[in-house]
């Protein structure tokens, strides 16, 4: 793949910029929340939740989001199915944005759909499982014994009998069970994207593992495309061909899975990564290789957000942005050491 | 994983008996709720067959035999003021008694609701709008408004009908949009958004399952307020006009015999407390057989 598939900080896709267009494309994606008191209060603070994030998903690849909780992982995977409107930026797919240039949101939601983390929160407790399936093709105009077939067809395909669990409802299933409900459902409308939010997140591991081998069967199967969104890093190298790194609203890293992996550029991403814990027992971490927690959202450092937390801050990093730089390939950072020139006295050291 | 062969998935699955059905059987269990809606049962009833079991005609009065007690020869519960038969006439009062205690609560349960649902699910600044103007309306006390309202438009069933129907629309409102809002943000509302659905479409499939439930209870505990309020509003002279039977009015009417026959007077009184008990014990069993934890 060439440099074209990479996003920068402009919005811009890189100059050679000839490839066709990935499969989707976020670009600048903004959404402060303001935080208002009272009916005519004016906002007193903006909780910048995601602030300027730009990455393309290509056909067939599985993205992995990481970062710790309240980066905006979350906050971008609704604002990218449109149940948030973003304030800025676009979101297409292939090509094409919803609510423009022929592309219903209707139409764009079928396509992008989303497994959320709260399995149970997720399905209407006064819905059978099959009748919560089938309510999407039902709302796509597909005749409801027809769309009832599709729901039991679905059931069947993620490892539940449909003659046993179709009638029932979300409480009398366990949790694993729930959660291929939920893939079902999202399934339903054949979407070519899945956004899978903190999916597995919340099940035991033994339950968590056969959902994600159910996960990468329908990926092989029927040619999904995943954005795997988690802050459980093992999870993430097992599923995610290329992983994205969030800090507080904004991207830190993007590149292949093991490039990252095997050395990730970003001060954050190495911090990130050093707190993972090793399976071999001589190697363990001794001490947090990052203290404290992200700073507040509400008001974000100036500069690189990461500067009050980096080993490596010099004062350039407190006064500019740094743009994501392309290391070559599928790999981007955004840290004033990786950009030659940028003023920082480690510049271009790892590039 | 068994795989079902693709004939097989119209055959008969396994059906878990539904939220409605649960509740029913829970509410089965409970022998206070089941005595109180046995006893508005036979209230209902009483008013639907009051020509055939009355004894007396309830208008026809005879000043020759005004307020005899109860157990007097032919007249089981005595006569009234003007002599006619109190049995006739309480028998004929749960007519207009239930109907003035019902029919506003659900005239009420659907504007109150309809506003309610839509201020939840809407929410923003059509939420403000919507439930700023309850509000006012809250400012009153009910008593108040009701019997404001009901006379400045003047006594009559119809107008008494309105002035109630007005003071229980906000209580309800509030509770439907407190609830809505609460369901509004659950994972699948936003993923039935996410499947295609419009408003209306996620409102009937999705809303009203989780919400009604909670609001109809609500309801049900307004009906004993609101035949309370009404007999009130008759008492009062505002609602149902003389010599129309009704308890409120009964009582109004009795009231100058509360030293004579001071029996005769409870009467009524006893019949509002029954049925307004009943319909309060009837929620209270409702709203713990709906409380499922599951």
């Amino acid at each position: 793949m060439s440099t074209a598939t990479l996003a920068t900080e402009t919005g811009q896709p890189p100059a050679a910029a000839m490839a066709p267009p990935a499969l989707l494309e976020v670009r600048d994606l903004v959404k402060h929340f303001p935080m208002k008191s009272g009916l005519f209060g004016k906002a007193k603070a903006v909780v910048r939740a995601v602030d300027g994030v730009s990455f393309d998903v290509k056909a067939g690849e599985t993205l992995g989001i990481v970062g710790e909780s309240g980066c905006g992982k979350s906050t971008t995977a609704r604002v990218i199915m449109h149940l948030i409107k973003p304030d800025s930026g676009s979101v297409r797919l292939a090509g094409r944005s919803p609510g423009a240039g022929g592309l219903t949101m209707k139409a764009f939601r079928s396509q992008v759909q989303m497994v959320f983390q709260d399995s149970y929160a997720s399905l209407n407790p006064r819905m059978t499982v099959e009748d919560s399936i089938a309510y999407g093709p039902a709302v796509h105009g597909i005749n409801g014994s027809d769309a009832v077939r599709r729901a039991r067809r679905l059931l069947d395909r993620v490892g539940l009998d449909p003659l046993r669990f179709a009638g029932r409802y979300p409480h009398e299933l366990s949790g694993g069970q729930r959660q291929r409900v939920n893939i079902a459902r999202a399934l339903a409308l054949e979407p070519r994207i899945l956004i899978l939010d903190e999916a597995v997140s919340a099940l035991d591991k033994s339950v968590e593992a056969q959902v994600l081998n159910l996960l990468l069967d329908l990926k092989d199967d029927i040619g999904l495309t995943y954005i795997f969104i988690s802050h459980d890093l093992e999870v993430v190298r097992f599923i995610a061909s290329r992983v994205m790194v969030m800090y507080l609203g904004r991207v830190a890293e993007i590149g292949p899975t093991e490039q990252l992996y095997g050395g990730g550029r970003h001060p954050y991403t190495q911090a990130l990564l050093g707190s993972m814990l090793s399976m071999d027992p001589d190697r363990r971490t001794e001490t947090a290789p990052l203290a404290g927690d992200p700073p507040n959202p509400i008001n974000p450092p100036p500069g690189c957000r990461f500067h009050t937390r980096c080993r490596f801050a010099e004062a350039v990093c407190a006064a500019s942005v740094p743009p994501l730089f392309v290391r070559g390939g599928d790999h981007a950072v955004a840290c004033h050491m990786a950009a030659p020139g940028s003023g920082h006295s480690q510049a271009g050291a790892i590039s | 994983m068994l795989k079902a062969a693709p004939d097989a998935l119209d055959g008969p699955i396994v059906r878990s008996p539904g939220y409605w059905a649960t509740v029913w059987r829970r509410f089965r269990r409970d022998p206070v709720a089941v005595g109180a809606l046995a006893m508005i049962a036979i209230i209902v009833l009483m008013a639907i067959l009051a020509p055939w079991i009355a004894p007396q005609d309830p208008y026809k009065g005879m000043t020759l035999r005004r307020l005899r007690p109860p157990g007097t020869d032919g007249f089981p519960l005595g006569t009234d003021e003007l002599g006619r038969d109190m049995l006739s006439r309480l028998i004929y009062g749960a007519r207009l008694s239930l109907f003035m205690g019902v029919t506003p609560v659900f005239l009420a349960l659907f504007i109150g609701g309809a506003i309610g649902i839509a201020a939840g699910y809407v929410g923003g600044w059509v939420n403000s709008i919507l439930m700023r103007t309850m509000d006012v309306f809250f400012a009153f006390p009910s008593v108040l408004l009701a019997i404001a309202l009901s006379g400045a438009m003047g006594a009559g069933i119809v107008n008494g009908l309105i002035s109630l129907t007005v003071v229980f629309i906000p209580p309800i409102a509030r509770v439907a949009e407190s609830v809505t809002t609460g369901v509004r943000t659950l994972d699948y509302v936003d993923a039935a958004r996410a499947s295609g659905g419009g408003a209306i479409s996620i409102i009937r499939h999705h809303v009203l399952g989780n919400v009604l439930g909670p609001i109809f209870v609500y309801a049900m505990s307004l009906i004993a307020v609101s035949m309370i309020l009404a007999s009130g509003l008759s008492f009062l002279g505002l609602g149902v006009k003389p010599p129309d039977p009704e308890w409120g009015l009964m009582l109004n009417t009795l009231r100058t015999a509360l030293y004579t026959q001071p029996i005769l007077c409870a009467l009524p009184g006893i019949m509002i407390f029954v049925t307004s008990i009943s319909f309060n014990l009837l929620t209270d069993g409702l709203r713990s057989a709906m409380d499922i934890k599951a």
